[in-house]
């Protein structure tokens, strides 16, 4: 406390600049000791002499007491620093450079990492996401492994509150919106009573929902996702207690939440979840088609909800009834956590770790060019610096000028960065794709913010040390001596020269990051998706249960609009499919194979389901390989009849034929004779093709409420989009279409994020490319201008001007090169990191090393050759004639 | 004539604080006259070596100064303990006259078998 307060004086002391009154007491003292002594006798010089003798140093006392009255380490420091901003305003075009060099460094680094932030670390208007759990499901026999889990698995952890605070659970749902000019398909996240107290959100208006809610009965009501309020309702407060049409129902709005909260991050809407109680019943175990969420009480160890779900996973084992128990334990059945936030970034996580990387790497190349400039600077600066030394300052108080210029550069560059960075968060995320930047804002938060401060500091430390050290080394005496206006630096020169091999290196490492990225996507552009995908377009619709309640009714709407699409001019077929490739929609199932048995502990068969109409393979121009594909006689009344693919063909029928063999869907379609094979087709992505097979049904022999429509023409697929929707209007005018995409966007769409991803690296390879090159010309310029008279000699000695200009190009290249060979080695080795997000690239791909270094090397000898040609130019008869 | 003993700074700023203690608000030269005073003269201390422990006192509020005009009309800063500086004496007492305790048992053993 004294110490603090004293502390807190001294600081004021340092601050203020009042004129201290201690020469007004001193004089005091010494007159009243001066009357003392005359009135003990002494002469009037000797009294004064002798008072002067008592007290004492002078100088020392006033000394002693400024340097208790104030705080002299924080005097010392204004002083650097007033000195720092002097030296920098006067070398104006150095300090803008290495500021902006900063801010474009600093800033692209803040901006990256408040994606990173949210992606990976605090995910916006959740709190404490570190608490959050997300449950699993394994079979580990089947080698299935999912974030889904049964309702019973719900109740256990809403019983268990010495573990979980909350738990909650969803399902995605979506609605016809109605009441409006043109109908709209909203997303809505189904949930429990607890989802927002999982994730710790409140409503910005209205509240959420209660246990009472959370009712079959009593469902009707529904909270906004801040983004959907606004474009629905333009943001109007009155919204609360307003009914809603959904899906033709009456909804009554209750609650808005806040901007930032949006999870799932695609939806519009949320509504109660309201499972009956049946569905917690223990037959229901291994139905999972929720996706779970908890929230562990403070102070419990995350540990302890995977010891609640293993004996969980034991005890549903046990009870399990007896003609599944078999089957369940066998296939390896069991629940476990994983945490939330793993769980959000998904596969965002190495991308973006990568562009991490990058982005750091391109502050490390400003950096060191900035370090470059700075050692540059202070041998410009020797003489100064040396009549600072030989006036008494210390080398330490020389350094500390150095590094208080470099933190006054860094903060400066910092904080303009922080300015811009918000900006450039903002960019990313409008460039991004949909899928990656759902539900991230160009927030900067204390924790990025806190990023920004350290990695101003660190740059600081780095540019500011590299002088700083190489300063120490250097004897003023012999500087000043020498008379030289700049030191000869031979260490300065190679540490300027090993700076720039190091910038060389890394951007190396980025272009050939970036080449293999690039090598990557023309090769995914290349790969056949296994249909046709030019000149089709694709809608997708879902129908109303009450007004198409039973599959006949579903499939008159099929005919009807397939039919108004097929008298359209120009349109050569029309299909409904569910799911059609590339629509991220999947739908699998399990089978058996009539007359064939299973082997005991084997997973049954198992493919990907699609329920199409009898154009599908005309519309994507999928080839039939064998027998026959679905026929309009294939209809409701009709002999079910299927067609696979030829990859499920090879896996269970290797060696026979499979058509007119019977299967049966465990979903209830009956027996399903093969009556066709088909070829395979991508489902949903290029770049990995590991679906087990497709069991085609006819959607008209199996009619449901939802599909996709897709058309295909001879002309202009833009035209399509109007045609579908008349075609849809004329059917049924109410009802929403949505995703209007044709299939070249929607395989786009697939490859997007790479392509961002690409965009991104590209331009961060781009800018050390452009540091590297500065860094370089600036070491040669510098150089050319130390030897200008060696020049001059050797020309005014005959040599050739071409032999001088080779001899400062190979200056630079040897450089670049050895940069160059560094970088390959230095890419080796991070390209372990890479290989999981390359397609058909080997992370050590020789053309791609080969075109970049040759990039790098084409840099080098275009920043070497600006300054050779000033050098071929001089002229002897001046650079001799100087000094 | 005994040699006359430095005082070293802590010591000082206890004894500056005691004497005002003692004798109420003073100023500087006052100190220092009775600092010599009190000891016998034994302390001889420069005068110039006061003002910094001054300062420090009253930067941790031990002590508060004031200028005023001293006995023979000069001009003259004045200094007197506050409420903390009071209980900051008392402790600093209590611990020094511990010190002297255990120095004086020392003092007191005698010499075994030299």
């Amino acid at each position: 406390m004294k110490a603090l307060r004293r502390g807190w004086k001294r600081l004021l002391g340092s601050l203020s600049s009042e004129k201290e009154d201690l020469s007004d007491e001193i004089r005091s003292h010494i007159e009243m000791q001066t009357d003392d002594n005359l009135r003990a006798g002494m002469p009037p010089e000797e009294a004064r002499r002798q008072a002067k003798l008592k007290f004492g140093g002078l100088d020392s006392t006033k000394e002693s007491y400024r340097d208790q009255r104030g705080l002299p380490w924080l005097e010392t420091a204004f002083a650097d620093f007033r000195y720092a901003a002097r030296a920098l305003r006067k070398s104006p075009s150095f300090t803008i450079v290495a500021v902006l060099t900063l801010a474009v460094g600093i800033g692209a680094n803040t901006a990256i990492f408040s994606l990173v932030n949210q992606v990976l670390l605090h995910p916006p208007g959740i709190s404490q996401p570190e608490r959050i759990v997300v449950l699993r499901t394994k079979y580990d026999k089947l080698k299935l492994n999912f974030e889904v889990a049964a309702p019973p698995a719900l109740d256990a952890m809403r019983n268990r509150k010495e573990v979980f605070e909350h738990a909650a659970a969803l399902q995605g749902r979506s609605f016809n919106y109605g009441g409006q000019q043109v109908p709209e398909r909203l997303l809505g996240g189904a949930v429990s009573a607890e989802w927002f107290d999982v994730f710790g959100a409140r409503p910005k208006l209205g509240r959420v929902f209660t246990p009472e809610e959370d009712q079959p009965s009593a469902n009707r009501v529904v909270v906004l996702a801040h983004a959907a309020w606004l474009r629905l309702f333009g943001g109007d407060p009155k919204v609360i207690g307003r009914s809603i049409e959904l899906n033709q129902q009456p909804y009554q709005v209750i609650g808005v939440m806040n901007r930032d909260f949006r999870w799932p991050t695609s939806v519009d809407l949320w509504v109660p979840l309201a499972l009956p109680p049946r569905a917690f019943t223990p037959q229901n175990w291994f139905n999972e088609n929720l996706w779970i969420a908890a929230r562990i009480r403070p102070g419990v160890p995350p540990t302890q909800a995977d010891v609640f779900l293993k004996t969980l996973t034991n005890r549903v084992l046990e009870q399990a009834p007896p003609e599944a128990k078999r089957d369940i334990s066998e296939a390896g059945w069991g629940l476990l956590t994983m945490p939330f936030r793993d769980s959000r970034a998904g596969v965002a996580k190495t991308p973006v770790l990568i562009l991490l990387g990058a982005v750091g790497m391109v502050l490390l190349i400003a950096c060191s060019n900035i370090a470059g400039l700075m050692l540059a600077r202070t041998s410009v600066r020797a003489r100064e610096l040396a009549v600072r030394a030989a006036l008494g300052a210390t080398r330490v108080r020389l350094m500390r000028a150095v590094l208080a210029e470099s933190l006054l550069l860094s903060v400066t560059g910092g904080a303009v960065g922080i300015a811009m960075a918000q900006a450039a968060a903002g960019l990313l995320l409008r460039l991004a794709p949909e899928s990656a930047a759902a539900g991230l804002e160009p927030l900067l938060d204390g924790y990025v913010l806190w990023f920004a401060v350290a990695a101003s500091l660190v740059s600081a430390a780095f540019f500011g040390l590299v002088p700083a050290w190489q300063l120490s080394k250097v004897d003023p005496q012999q500087r000043l001596r020498s008379g030289a206006r700049t030191f000869a630096g031979g260490v300065r020169q190679r540490l300027r020269s090993g700076l720039v091999v190091a910038e060389a290196a890394l951007a190396l490492v980025l272009l050939v990051m970036t080449g293999l990225f690039l090598r990557s996507l023309a090769r995914l552009q290349e790969t056949n998706p296994g249909f046709e995908p030019r000149g089709v377009m694709t809608a997708s619709f879902s129908l109303p249960t009450q007004a198409y309640a039973d599959g006949k009714a579903q499939a008159v709407f099929i005919r009807s609009v397939l039919e108004r699409l097929g008298r359209v001019n120009g349109v050569t077929a029309a299909t409904v499919g569910e799911p059609i490739p590339f629509s991220n929609e999947f739908e699998g199932g399990s089978f058996q194979i009539v007359a064939r048995t299973v082997v005991q502990g084997e997973p049954g068969p198992h493919a990907e389901r699609r329920w199409v109409t009898p154009d599908y393979l005309k519309t994507f121009g999928i080839p039939l390989k064998e027998g026959r594909f679905f026929t309009d006689l294939d209809r409701l009344g009709t002999e079910p009849v299927a067609v696979i693919d030829e990859r499920l063909a090879r896996r269970y029928w290797p060696n026979e034929n499979p058509l007119d063999k019977r299967v049966e869907p465990t979903s209830g379609e009956g027996k399903l004779r093969i009556v066709g094979v088909v070829g395979h087709v991508m489902q949903s992505d290029l770049a990995s093709d590991e679906d087990e097979g497709v069991l085609y049904a006819s959607i008209l022999q199996h009619p449901m409420p939802l599909g996709s429509i897709a058309v295909k023409t001879s002309g202009d697929v833009g035209a399509l989009a109007a045609v579908i929707r008349d075609a849809v209007r004329e059917t049924d005018a109410g009802l929403p279409l949505f995703n209007l995409k044709s299939m070249d966007t929607m395989i786009g769409n697939s490859l997007a994020p790479r392509r961002f991803l690409l965009r991104l690296l590209g331009f961060f390879a781009a800018a050390a490319l452009f540091l590297a090159a500065l860094g370089l010309y600036g070491v040669i310029s510098y150089s050319v201008a130390q030897r200008t008279r060696e020049i001059g000699i050797r020309i005014a000695l005959g040599a050739e001007r071409l032999s001088v200009l080779k001899l400062v190009v190979g200056q630079g290249f040897v450089l670049a090169a050895i940069g160059v060979v560094i970088g390959i080695a230095a890419a080796a080795l991070t390209g372990r990191f890479l290989e999981s997000q390359l397609f058909q690239v080997s992370a050590f791909d020789p053309l791609t090393i080969f075109v970049t270094a040759g990039a790098l090397l084409m840099a080098g000898l275009v920043a070497s050759y600006l300054p050779a040609r000033r050098a071929v130019r001089v002229d002897p008869a001046v650079t001799l004639r100087c000094d | 004539m005994p040699e006359k003993s430095d005082v070293w700074q802590g010591t000082l700023a206890l004894m500056v604080l005691k004497t005002l203690h003692a004798l109420g608000a003073m100023h500087g030269y006052g100190i220092a006259r009775r600092i010599e005073q009190t000891s016998e003269n034994l302390l001889s201390i420069n005068h110039g070596t006061l003002y910094p422990v001054l300062l420090k006192l009253e930067q941790e509020g031990s002590i508060q100064s004031e200028w005023g005009v001293s006995d023979n009309n000069r001009k003259a800063k004045f200094y007197r303990i506050t409420k903390s500086g009071k209980k900051e004496l008392t402790a600093a007492e209590r611990e020094w006259q511990r010190a002297n305790d255990i120095m004086a048992r020392f003092s007191a053993l005698q010499g075994g078998s030299s």
